[in-house]
Parts: C-alpha cells; structure tokens; sequence
C-alpha cells in the first residue's frame, strides 16, 4: 500500500516536470516567435528585446535557429540605423550570433545562410578599414581589420587570401604611419618606428616584398639625411662627429633593404636613385656613380 | 530574407604611396659646411684678417656645395664679419681670402695657391688625400665612409693663424 502510494508520488513529480519543461519550451518557443514577429513588423527595437530575453534561456542557448535569428535582428538594426557606423555595436553583435549559430548548428543550411551573412558584415567592416585608413582613424581601421580577420576566418580559410590582404593593409598602415611621422619628423618619432615594425611585418609574410622593402630603404635612408639637415651651424665638432656615426650606422641600415628592392626591380627609377644617394652619402662615390649611370640608362 | 550583395573596397592606392629619397648630395656638402664653420671658430685671424668680410674662396665647381655655404654665410658671422663666399677661378685670387677651399678637381693647383698666399693669413682646405703634405692646413678625408679632416698645424701656423686644441685633437692622426 505504502509502495503504491510511492510510486504514485513518483508518477506526480515526473508529470509535473514534463508538465513544466514543456510549458517553458512553449513559452521558449513563443519568445521566438513573437521576436521573429517584431522582426517581420519592422519593430526592431523589440524584437531585440526579446530575442535577447530568448538566447539567454537554457532552452534557447545551444539553439542555432534562436542565434541566427538573433544574428538577423542586429543586421538590421545596424543597416537601419548604425550603418555609417564604423565601430557599430549592432554589427558586432550581429557577427558574433551568427558566428555562434554556425559553431552550434552544423546542418548545410545553417553553415549557409550563416555564411552569407558573415560574408556580408565582415565585407562591411573591411571597406570600413579601407575608409579609415587615414592620419586621424587609422586606429579603428586596425581594430576592423582585426575583427574582419576574425569573422572572415570562419568562413574562408585560404591562407593565400589572408596572406594578400593581409599585405595590403600592412603596407597601407604603414604608409599611414609614415604621413603621420612626415608631419612632424622630430616630434612624431613614435610613427617612423611604428611604420618601420609594419613593414618588417610585410617582410615576415613576403620577404620579395618589393614596396615593403623600398619604403624601409627610404625610411632608414631619410632619418639618416635628417640628422645632417636637421642639425644647426652652431653644432660643435664633437657631436657633429657623433651625428656623422649615426648617420653612417642608418644609412648602412638601409642599404640591404633598397638592395633587395633593386635586385627585385632593376629598373625602377626610385630605387636606382636610392641607391645612388645611399652609397653618395657613405662617401662611395664611384659606387653612387655606377647607380647615376643605370639611371641615365633607363632614361631618368 | 533578401539576397545580399557586398563589395569589398581595395586600399591599393595608399600602398602605392611612394616617398622619393632626399638629396643626398645637399647633406654632404652640408657636414662640410658644418666643419668649415667650425674652423672658423676653432682657429684664430689675426687683427688684421678682422676687417671687413671674411671670405671664403672656393676653387673648382660645385654648386650644390656654394649653395650650402651660401646659405650658411646669410645666417651666421665669424665673430662680428660677414661671411662672403666667393667662387675664385684662378690662384690669383685666393690672396684676399681667409679661406681657400679647393675642391678635388682642381687640386692640382695647390702649388700655386700656396705660393700666392705665402703672406697672407689664408686657411688652404683641400680635399684630397696627402695634400697636407702639400702646403693645405686641412684636407677633408673619408675614412670608414665618415668625413674627416688631416691637419698640418705648421701649414696653418706660417700663415700667422692659431689652431685651437679642440680642432687638433679631433683631426686624424
């Protein structure tokens, strides 16, 4: 009798937890629905609301359809409204649920409409790295590269891609850098360093670099020129020794760097000049001239 | 759910951003410039070379270099004389110059400027090397690709000049 009474106890509780999980789901289920609801009305404001509400239910947490979903509502909050945004929360947001939906949910579809669409913001933040390459938001430009690298990792993993992109917004930055520095060249040092480490990266990825290798050339090449020009009659014969020393050390910095440029481009004018100014200002001056002639050879 | 259409922007155009050397030749006939204006400073004229402007006379062509030290003389003086570059086309000249810069092509005529200046209070830089043994007070060398100096203190001595200590000190020996 009393083991009856047991078991019916038993039976209740577990009907009552049935009962109760499948409440939850449908009420789960329901913060979906009315989410997608808003989303189909154009309410995104609150269909953010409770999509939010939905993604961080232990139901909806591992659900690929409630982070796409998620991911979706973002994407249009940002297109609507966060579009000239170029550090936009909405699209980073976006990013990371449909990244999360396609690491959850692995179906052909899923992988697919996840994909389209981190194609799709990850494009946006990499031509906002291109519009902001400049002297004034070249920060936020590395900040969406990186980001960009990271969402579009996902989706193409071709090294060979990376690698030329990867290049061009080295070589880009760099070049930012170098402006900067070239505005103020005894106040802006910082730049000439942060430039000279940027194209050292290029050089790791593709050491024929040939701009990469130039633009370094030139970097060290122009410093050394500076300490000469930037120095006062008034300087004294013992530092103007000093300045002479370390003059000679980065012009000779800069020889194997404008080498290599020219032993990639025989025939580009820049470099044969660079070339002939580097080994003039070393005071080898038949060296220099051996450059000048190439020069004239190839017709100025 | 629309079908979505992206573009992505190449920033090709900033790495094509070329920066031309700067004139290595400017900068090398400014360190001359530099120590010819320290020899000024480190050797003494006597009273008599302190009248009117002090002249440096270049023998031999080198614009790059008469522009350098043109632009040096409109800034500075030794000590309350203008400084006046004058490019001198014979040994005649030299006589009326504190300074003689021979430049290498014409060191061949070292000879005749030392004998045009035997009596003057005239400084004979040249450029080329073993001229200090020559009759030249100084003679810019490279030596491990720096440009220095040799100096012959009796050279500069029998022309009634001092060399001050510093200058001596920092010449190759």
């Amino acid at each position: 009798m009393k083991e009856n009474r047991m078991l019916q106890y038993k039976k209740t509780i577990i009907l009552v937890i049935l009962l109760l999980q499948a409440v939850l789901s449908v009420a789960q289920q329901d913060k979906i629905i009315v989410a997608y609801n808003f989303l189909q009305q154009g309410n995104l404001d609150s269909a953010k609301i409770i999509i939010d509400k939905a993604v961080v239910d232990s139901e909806s947490v591992n659900d690929g359809e409630a982070w796409y979903l998620r991911g979706f509502i973002y994407k249009s909050i940002y297109i609507k409204s966060e579009k000239g945004n170029r550090q936009s929360p909405c699209r980073l947001e976006a990013l990371n649920s449909f990244k999360r939906s396609f690491l959850i949910d692995t179906s052909r579809e899923n992988i697919q409409k996840n994909t389209q669409n981190i194609k799709y913001l990850s494009s946006t933040l990499y031509n906002d790295v291109a519009t902001s390459l400049d002297s004034i938001n070249y920060k936020i430009a590395i900040d969406n590269f990186d980001k960009f690298r990271l969402f579009y990792m996902l989706i193409d993993t071709s090294q060979t891609s990376f690698r030329k992109r990867d290049i061009e917004f080295l070589k880009a930055l760099a070049s930012v850098y170098t402006q900067i520095y070239e505005t103020d060249r005894k106040g802006k040092t910082e730049f000439l360093n942060l430039a000279k480490t940027t194209y050292l990266k290029v050089l790791q990825i593709d050491k024929n670099n040939y701009t990469a290798n130039y633009n370094m050339g030139i970097l060290y090449y122009n410093q050394a020129v500076n300490l000469i020009n930037q120095s006062d009659y008034d300087i004294d014969i013992v530092a103007l020794n000093d300045i002479q020393d370390n003059s000679i050390k980065l012009f000779k910095e800069a020889l194997p760097f404008m080498e290599k440029a020219n032993e990639i481009e025989p025939k580009r004018r820049e470099t044969l000049l660079g070339m002939s100014g580097i080994y003039f200002s070393l005071n080898e001056k038949e060296k220099s001239d051996l450059y000048k002639q190439k020069l004239q050879e190839i017709g100025n | 759910m629309k079908k979505l259409l992206f573009i992505l922007l190449p920033f090709l155009f900033l790495c094509s951003w070329v920066v031309l050397p700067d004139q290595s030749e400017e900068t090398v006939a400014r360190t001359k410039v530099f120590y010819l204006y320290n020899f000024t400073k480190l050797i003494d004229w006597p009273s008599d070379s302190k009248q009117g402007n002090f002249v440096v006379g270049i023998l031999g062509t080198n614009i790059t270099l008469i522009n350098e030290l043109n632009k040096m003389a409109t800034k500075k003086m030794v000590e309350a004389q203008k400084i006046e570059i004058k490019n001198i086309s014979s040994s005649a000249d030299a006589a009326q110059c504190q300074i003689v810069y021979i430049l290498p092509e014409n060191s061949a005529q070292l000879g005749e400027v030392v004998n045009k200046v035997k009596s003057s209070s005239t400084l004979i830089i040249t450029e080329k090397q073993g001229l200090v043994k020559q009759g030249a007070g100084i003679n810019f060398v490279v030596i491990e690709n720096k440009l220095q100096y040799e100096l012959n203190k009796q050279n500069i001595e029998n022309h009634k000049l001092k060399v001050g200590s510093l200058l001596e000190t920092m010449a190759v020996h």
